[in-house]
């Protein structure tokens, strides 16, 4: 039969044709915009022009020697405002953590009734849904003034958004074997909450919590541009002098103490999700479901 | 038969309850020492909400009176931004897709190049969006070009990461196939790996344009053009009643973007 010689023969290759469409159909947009975009492309040379000159002024600030006189001075100010910037960062988190966990009961389907979850749910996406800047701008500079505290309580209640959704997602996934055990001993319902909810969700929203204790070192940085103090403000301040020395010191202490945040943190969370002996494979993806 | 129930065994002791473990005392007590240096050092009060809510009501009624016209007197910022972000977004993961495959042990072979980008990609993490562009404002002066600049070097950083993290885990079979027959190091990236994480991919991308929009408040105001410039300019000249107005416009359009990109990314995966 002929069949069988069709079969032997290299099935046709599929169709391109839709993955042709969708790259021309992309480059056009991506062309559109790099014309509307209104840069002035031909300023792109000025990294090849410029770039090396003050990388080398930035790096020429490094290699001077850290305790010789202006030089301390810079390292100290950059320490400073950079540990400003962990510890608004810190508070923050300390308070978003704080305001997050009713909003993740009230937004939990497993818990709360459909109104009330649907109604927390808009809530957490309206929170989640305004850059941090703008709460420093609209709600926290005009009462706080200038400095950290305003950055502090926007990062808070920016945080709020986040970790009430991991945390009510975290609720709505516990194992309900615990939870009719408490009820069978004729548990409360606040008992119920806190020993067969919580308990178990706990290490999860701990790790969550510390997950966005890392975005908020980075956060906060941003927040110093607009005047809520940290290593943002030195940054823009030395920058606007074009103290290039000084910028490479502060570039390399913003490196340092993310990546010492970030690793310790890292180690916290592993140690929390993996028990004693923490399983790697586990917890690798726990960053990326966090952030998506 | 007896009448004479048997002796009940005696019901078990109730166990004693375990004693909190030393490490986690340990580890909270640490917590709130940092906390309390932590909110001490920067001065932390709430006190303001209290004393100053007088002070800020003015601002915040220009605020409750937004003047809605002003979200379309600046409509060339609002293309700007978009196009910032396109570009930036194509850009970064394209480049970001590279770095991937070189940053991961599935795809790459060769240790030294591993180990060197993934401490390359976690440098260029470490230093926040806000730096990025206030370099490349030096570089190119200010405007869209350097927000555009700096988002891209940006994107790259997260795209390397959430993609080649997707990389490690990716199923053996289809390299050892394409191994066995042959193919060499772009040769198995491209038809044994990129195939299975493309879904993860387009997600992240996609993820990666939101994270761009939301980020031309930053980027504007730190020189790199688009709305946040607008919003600079405004604030500073105390025009609340526009800024309220953007700042309305920007969480609508945020939320707009969010919501298609994650029915997008429902799609995808």
């Amino acid at each position: 039969m002929s069949t069988r010689d069709e079969a032997a023969s290299r099935p046709r290759q599929p169709s391109k044709a839709r993955a042709t469409a969708t790259w021309i159909l992309l480059l056009i947009l991506v062309g559109g915009a790099a014309w509307l975009s209104d840069a002035r492309w031909g300023q792109i040379t000025g990294i090849f022009t410029d770039g090396g000159r003050y990388f080398r002024l930035m790096t020429e600030g490094l290699l001077q020697n850290p305790f010789s006189d202006p030089w301390a001075g810079y390292w100290t100010r950059a320490f400073d405002a950079m540990i400003e910037s962990v510890h608004m960062a810190w508070v923050g988190t300390v308070l978003g953590a704080v305001l997050s966990i009713p909003f993740g009961f009230l937004a939990a389907r497993n818990i709360s009734g459909a109104v009330t979850v649907q109604l927390t749910r808009g809530v957490l996406n309206l929170i989640r849904a305004v850059p941090e800047l703008v709460f420093v701008i609209v709600l926290m500079l005009p009462i706080f003034g200038f400095g950290p505290v305003a950055g502090a309580l926007a990062l808070g209640v920016g945080a709020i958004g986040t970790l009430g959704k991991l945390t009510a997602e975290a609720l709505e996934g516990v194992d309900p074997g615990p939870v009719e055990a408490a009820k069978a001993s004729g548990s409360g319902r606040l008992a119920v909450l806190r020993w067969a909810y919580w308990t178990q969700v706990l290490p999860e929203v701990m790790a969550f919590w510390l997950y966005r204790f890392e975005i908020n070192v980075r956060a906060s940085a941003v927040l110093g541009i607009i005047g809520a103090g940290g290593i943002g403000q030195l940054l823009s301040q030395l920058f606007s002098k074009r103290a290039w020395d000084q910028i490479g010191i502060t570039l390399l202490v913003i490196i340092i103490v993310t990546v010492i945040v970030d690793m310790v943190s890292g180690a916290i969370r592993h140690r929390i999700i993996g028990g004693g002996k923490a399983k790697k494979d586990r917890v690798r993806d726990d960053a990326v479901e966090v952030g998506l | 038969m007896s009448t004479v129930a048997p002796a009940v065994p005696e019901a078990p002791a109730r166990p004693r309850k375990p004693a909190p473990s030393k490490g986690i005392i340990a580890a909270f007590v640490v917590a709130a020492i940092f906390t309390v240096w932590a909110a001490r050092s920067i001065e932390f009060t709430l006190m303001p909400l209290f004393t100053n809510l007088d002070n800020g009501w003015e601002i915040i009624h220009q605020f409750l009176n937004p003047s809605w016209g002003f979200i379309f007197r600046v409509w060339d910022a609002w293309v700007e931004t978009i196009a910032i972000a396109i570009i930036a977004s194509f850009v970064g993961v394209v480049l970001g897709l590279v770095f991937s495959f070189m940053a991961s042990t599935v795809t790459n072979r060769t240790r030294w190049s591993y180990r060197a980008t993934k401490v390359f990609l976690s440098v260029v993490r470490s230093l926040p969006d806000v730096a990025y562009v206030l370099i490349f404002v030096a570089l190119v002066s200010i405007g869209p070009l350097a927000g555009i600049l700096a988002l891209i070097v940006f994107n790259i950083g997260i795209a390397a990461k959430l993609t080649s993290e997707t990389i490690d885990a990716v199923d053996t079979g289809p390299l050892e196939a394409a191994d066995a027959s042959g193919a060499g190091t772009i040769a198995r990236a491209r038809w044994a790996v990129l195939p299975q994480i493309l879904p993860n991919y387009l997600s992240y991308c996609l993820y990666i344009f939101e994270l761009n929009i939301r980020a031309s408040v930053v980027i504007g105001i730190a020189g790199g053009g688009g709305i946040g410039q607008v919003i600079n300019v405004q604030f500073s000249r105390f025009a609340y009643e526009n800024v309220a107005a953007i700042t309305v416009a920007i969480f609508v359009v945020v939320f707009v973007i969010d919501q298609v990109s994650q029915q997008l990314r429902r799609r995808f995966v």
